[in-house]
């Protein structure tokens, strides 16, 4: 008789069992309402913007940056191996069937060439740096090599857009465009991210504008090309028969039409305008300051070289960096071209190397002696290495090297980075990296954690995602933290 | 008794649904004030369950003494007040978690055997109503429950009380400094490496692979597989094999997805388990150039400077008095988020006012990096910097400071670095300062201190860094070009301007196509004047550089301008520019962008193109066609020109003709300006015709090709 009294207590009715799961819901109605974005998602309150996340290493940086991928074999990856088998083929156990470009998977021998230029190794750190590099050879201990950089890209356009951005496509923000968002500007009278470019004498590839965007960013957040002529910021100066005066008014009484035109629409694209136009107007008065080369000492000058003062040259733009960078000014993105040698290697990387040598190595030093070099990160590399095989007609007087995205080699000094050091290695072909791969992402991750941002929570919501620099990957390299 | 019963199991199931609703979507939750009240009346409600559990308990104990029907009764109320009050009590207990801040993995214990608690009374209640057999299953259930309470409510105390709570009174605590002079090496340097990244695993707790690296007995007596190293071998130790294993073999450590261990702990560890291993000794008794003390000395210097980010203990500025402190030109924020450590930046020097400076007094205690870079600063004012009295970095570079004022900056017990180059700085003046407790790093390049006096200031300082002149190289260099101002055409009467950033260079020019150097040619003065295109040569010299290149450029001038213009054979498809028009449009092109409107492209047809002056016909003496020289391009000069001239475009005869000389090997490119002088003038129309190379040199990668010929300009003169 128990037995079914138990049954009976168990089997529930329909009644029962609506009853209960109606109960049962209710609870989840009245927790839901504790969660106010449970169906909608929106925005988790992130970390506040324009401070760093924690105490920042660097607060600016400069990126040198090379443009073409210049060979790491002929610069700084000293490999003397390939000198004792130039003329070998490349063993099949190194190269291990991984893709090349269709400039050279067609070739029928991959021969090993050696680097044409002689290293030699300096400093206290005894860095290996090749002979068309004298005047960086002398500021080695304050460098920090990464020798075993490697990306997914194989070819210039993607792979320089996903140094810059992060992603392939270039549809993202850039890393100044991300800097400038979660950062800020130091100096309101000046853009938070600032571009300017240069030609070398070597093979060159193209730099679009669509590698300093602010992408799904604020506008404001994008790189400001300066001009290569001598008028470094284009239409800036008051037009003829009207002075400052006249400006302002005419800027106030333009800001009150567009206040009329955000409160109608409220469109964010119109404040950002008529900060833009108030930011303009006050670089009527910095930007003249920076630009004056007059002032700069005879030493400045030869320490750059003579080049420094013909606008558009790579030297001036590193003064110019440095005036910027001085200046507040967050993220200075230069890029010279001419690094693309596919073929004759020994003629152009020398002439390459003469362009930027000597002004890289005086950027260092002048921010250093201005006791800014800690507090600033220059980064000097491209998108990606060269092989160590030849590519066309094989001579080991004149030759070429084609892509190599597997490893390659860039290097950083100042703001918290260790100085005088090497971090990651390749095999002795140059070829494969054997320790501490630094994929692009984690080189992303490590700059914004240079900069006191933690990669992670540096988001902007776009599309219904949450987008990051590094988008879902990126590892801070804590072997180059000082 | 029956209803009552019914409504407080519904509403227990309620509850119970909803801690778990919650538990599930915890991240996303937002709490309204009135259930952090809820949340914060945990600690009272939760003594309830404890009680009523308790007292369920003794009641069990005593279960002869009743009447088996009131026992059940008994028991039922109770279970009913328990598993409701737990219920109650884990939900409030939720709440006040999502508010406060607990140390993760105790919170998490916590909550587990908080919620834990609720469903298991709940199901022992729900049996208990339903089945009137199986006592054991109950009581034994009612035991465990009990246990799990036990587990809670410890849980709970250590969150709110601390760890050791109850028996800290009667425990002795061990307090370990560690302090280099009588510490062990392997405390400070190896220690350390094995608690970050090995000992979450291998504790007294957890003992993977009953390995205990905690205690130094039990890490010697090694785990499952014995010891884990070999004495004085670390390449056939297993520890260090283990670490050298690939990353996706099951035996590597740490394991996948755990931090690992860097190259240079690697090292460490090596070196470690060559010395001895040793746990005793320590660093003092290591030799100097010992492998293994020189790599525990970066590392412990790399934890003191890792728990040197400092901790500001004045107070936070108010948001608002940071915000009244920004302005255009003086930025003040804090170092980071929630730090209340101040800097200030100063830019523009034409809009410095000292006030701005003083105004910064109303943060005087949270600046700690303050920015003067290139204001007009003087000594006078270093008395309201002596102010900011926790100052750590100042940067004074090219401000008008001579040094007098430094003095003042004694003050500053905080300040670590002082950058003063490019000021007038001396090195009495500067050592006024130096003696200042922390300071530990001065800029003062480009100032009057030279070099053997910084050699003297390191010598009396030897704890202070000195950055003087970094670059000495008494080699001489060449000047860069003069730069010609006003590129293009020129206008008629305009004049031609030449230029040179550097101070003191003078520049030398020639316009007859001699080369200037450092004397001969002219030297310039003032604005050129033109008539007409010529090639300008230039070079800027200085003392102390050698003369620039040479600067050679075509200078265009605008010249007569044809009533009409006609091409006579149309330009190629690809190239049309703006047809006729283009030859007189003033628009100068690139020799590597061709397609746009300055440039016209010949290959199968001759350029062949007439002007007509009208009836009023100046006199022509000179005509000049600018072309494009891009060898590589397949853009050659023309092999032949020829002027025709005539009152009409059907009465033209041949006046001029020439052979243009044709390159013989790859050269830069280059803007060319062919000149062709006329003997005689007078004509209102005029026909031009220049011949596209028909076949390239054998030389040339296209050798048998057609060649191109690119005009941009014609010029009358």
């Amino acid at each position: 008789m128990s037995k079914e009294f138990i049954d009976h207590r168990f089997h529930i009715t329909r009644r029962h069992f609506l009853g209960k799961v109606s109960l049962g819901l209710g609870s989840v109605a009245l927790g839901s309402l504790l969660i106010p974005d449970l169906l909608s998602k929106s925005e988790r309150p992130m970390q506040t913007l324009g401070l760093p996340h924690f105490a920042p290493k660097a607060k600016r940086v400069i990126y040198l940056f090379q443009n073409g991928a210049p060979s790491q074999l002929e610069s700084f990856d000293y490999k003397p191996m390939l000198n004792k088998m130039t003329g070998e083929e490349l063993p099949a156990s190194i190269r291990m069937g991984q893709r090349l470009t269709g400039m050279t998977a067609n070739q029928a021998k991959f021969p090993l060439v050696g680097s044409h230029f002689k290293f030699n190794q300096y400093g206290k750190s005894g860095a290996w740096v090749s002979e068309i590099f004298p005047n960086i050879a002398k500021v080695t201990d304050d460098i920090c090599f990464i020798k075993s950089m490697h990306t997914e890209a194989i070819n210039h356009d993607p792979a320089l857009t996903f140094m810059q951005t992060g992603a392939q496509q270039g549809n993202r923000p850039s890393m100044g465009a991300w800097m400038s968002y979660g950062l800020g500007s130091e100096n309101k009278n000046l853009p938070a991210y600032c571009v300017l470019l240069s030609r070398g004498r070597g093979n060159g590839q193209g730099v679009y504008s669509k590698l300093w965007t602010n992408g799904f960013l604020d506008s404001v957040h994008q790189g400001v090309q300066f001009s290569s002529s001598e008028e470094r910021v284009l239409y800036l100066k008051d037009p003829e028969g009207r002075d400052r005066a006249d400006r302002r008014k005419m800027l106030d009484h333009l800001a009150e039409l567009n206040d009329l035109n955000y409160k109608e629409f409220g469109d964010p694209e119109i404040q950002t305008r008529v900060q833009q136009y108030e930011m303009a107007y006050r670089m009527q008065t910095a930007v003249p300051e920076l630009t004056d080369l007059t002032k700069e000492p005879d030493n400045i000058i030869k320490m750059y070289g003579a080049d420094c003062l013909v606008p558009g040259t790579y030297a001036a733009n590193c003064l110019l960096a440095r005036k910027l960078s001085e200046a507040g000014v967050r993220f200075v993105q230069l890029y010279h071209q001419g690094w693309d040698q596919h073929g004759n290697m020994t003629g152009e990387m020398a002439l390459q190397a003469q362009d930027v040598d000597r002004s890289t190595a005086a950027l260092i030093m002048d921010l250093k002696q201005r006791g800014l070099l800690d507090e600033t990160l220059v980064i000097w590399g491209g998108e990606f290495g060269r092989t160590n095989y030849c590519q066309g007609n094989f001579s080991a007087e004149n030759y070429g090297r084609d892509h190599h995205p597997r490893a390659y080699t860039i290097w950083m000094a100042g703001g918290g980075v260790k100085p005088g050091t090497t971090y990651g290695e390749t095999d002795e072909f140059g070829y494969n990296i054997i320790k501490d791969p630094v994929h692009v992402n984690d080189f992303h991750a490590t700059i914004l954690h240079l900069m006191g941002i933690n990669h992670e929570q540096l988001t902007y919501k776009h599309l219904g995602r949450r987008y990051k620099l590094t988008d879902v990957g990126g590892k801070v390299v804590e072997g180059i933290l000082a | 008794m029956q209803r009552v019963t019914r409504i407080s199991v519904n509403l227990i199931f309620f509850i119970q649904v909803l801690l778990l609703f919650l538990l599930f979507f915890e991240d996303r939750i937002q709490l309204p004030a009135w259930l952090q009240v809820a949340g914060r009346m945990h600690p009272m409600v939760l003594h309830v369950p404890i009680g009523i559990l308790i007292l369920l308990f003794v009641f069990m104990m005593f279960r002869n003494t009743f009447q088996k029907k009131q026992f059940r009764k008994i028991m039922l109320v109770c279970l009913m007040l328990a598993s409701l009050s737990a219920s109650v009590t884990a939900l409030f207990g939720f709440f006040l978690s999502i508010g406060g801040d607990y140390g993760a993995d105790t919170l998490q214990q916590h909550k587990i055997s908080g919620v834990a608690l609720s469903v298991i009374t709940f199901f022992i209640l729900l049996w208990y109503q339903n089945v009137k057999k199986g006592e054991i299953v109950f009581y034994s259930s009612v035991v465990f429950s009990i246990v799990v309470l036990v587990l809670a409510g410890h849980t709970g105390s250590v969150l709110t009380h601390g760890e050791n709570f109850v028996l800290a009174p009667v425990t002795q605590k061990e307090e370990v400094t560690l302090n280099v002079e009588t510490s062990s090496l392997y405390q400070l340097a190896v220690m350390p490496v094995m608690e970050k990244k090995c000992f979450s695993c291998h504790n007294e707790s957890k003992a993977k692979g009953k390995l205990i690296m905690t205690s130094i007995d039990k890490f010697k007596r090694g785990g499952e597989n014995g010891k884990p190293w070999v004495d004085g071998n670390p390449d056939s130790s297993r520890m260090i094999k283990y670490i050298h294993l690939p990353l996706d073999h099951d035996d590597h450590m740490p394991p996948d997805g755990k931090p690992q261990l860097t190259a240079f702990e690697i090292l460490l560890l090596e070196a470690w388990i060559k010395s001895g291993p040793d746990f005793e000794k320590k660093m003092s008794d290591f030799a100097a150039d010992d492998t293994l003390k020189v790599l525990a000395t970066s590392a412990i210097n790399a934890i003191i400077k890792r728990e040197e980010v400092k901790q500001y203990t004045f107070k936070a500025a108010s948001e608002e008095v940071i915000k009244k402190m920004n302005t255009p030109f003086r930025t003040v924020f804090p170092i980071y988020q929630n730090s209340p450590a101040l800097q200030a930046d100063f830019f523009v020097k034409e809009s410095f006012q000292l006030s701005s400076l003083e105004e910064l007094k109303e943060v005087k205690d949270q600046l700690v990096v303050l920015n003067l870079s290139k204001m007009p600063v003087t000594d006078a004012d270093l008395k309201i910097i002596s102010q900011f009295k926790n100052l750590e970095k100042i940067n004074l570079n090219f401000t008008a400071v001579k040094g007098d004022g430094l003095a003042d900056l004694k003050s500053l017990t905080q300040l670590q670095s002082l950058s003063l180059s490019g000021t007038a700085i001396t090195k009495e003046a500067l050592n006024s300062v130096l003696s200042l407790p922390a300071l530990n790093e001065v800029f003062i390049w480009n100032t009057p201190i030279k070099e053997n006096e910084k050699l003297e200031l390191e010598k009396s300082f030897p704890k202070i860094v000195f950055i003087h002149s970094l670059f000495n190289d008494p080699s001489k260099l060449a000047l860069s070009k003069p730069i010609l101002i006003n590129e293009g055409i020129l206008k008629k009467g305009e004049l031609l301007q030449l230029k040179h950033t550097m101070p003191g260079v003078s520049i030398r020019y020639a316009l007859d196509g001699s080369k200037p150097d450092s004397v001969s040619g002219l030297l310039y003065e003032k604005p050129i004047v033109v008539n007409e295109t010529v090639r300008l040569k230039a070079r800027a010299c200085k003392e102390g550089w050698y003369c620039s290149d040479l600067l050679e450029i075509t200078c265009y001038v605008e010249g007569y301008k044809p009533e009409q213009v006609t091409l006579l054979k149309p330009a190629d498809k690809q190239y049309p520019g703006e047809g006729a028009a283009t030859l007189t449009n003033g628009l100068k092109g690139f020799t590597d962008v061709l397609k746009e409107p300055s440039w016209l492209g010949f290959r199968e047809n001759a350029f062949e193109a007439g002007f007509d002056f009208g009836s009023k016909p100046p006199s022509i003496s000179k005509i000049v066609l600018s072309y494009a020289d891009n060898l590589g391009g397949y853009i050659f000069p023309p092999t032949l020109v020829e002027v025709w001239a005539g009152a009409n475009a059907k009465e033209v005869t041949l006046i001029k003709s020439l052979n243009v000389e044709q390159p013989t090997a790859y050269r830069p490119q280059s803007m060319e300006a062919l000149a062709i002088s006329l003997d005689t003038s007078g004509y209102s129309y005029y026909k031009l015709v220049a011949r596209p190379i028909s076949k390239l040199p054998l030389w040339h990668g296209g050798k048998g090709q057609k060649g191109w010929f690119f005009v941009d300009e014609v010029f009358f003169y």
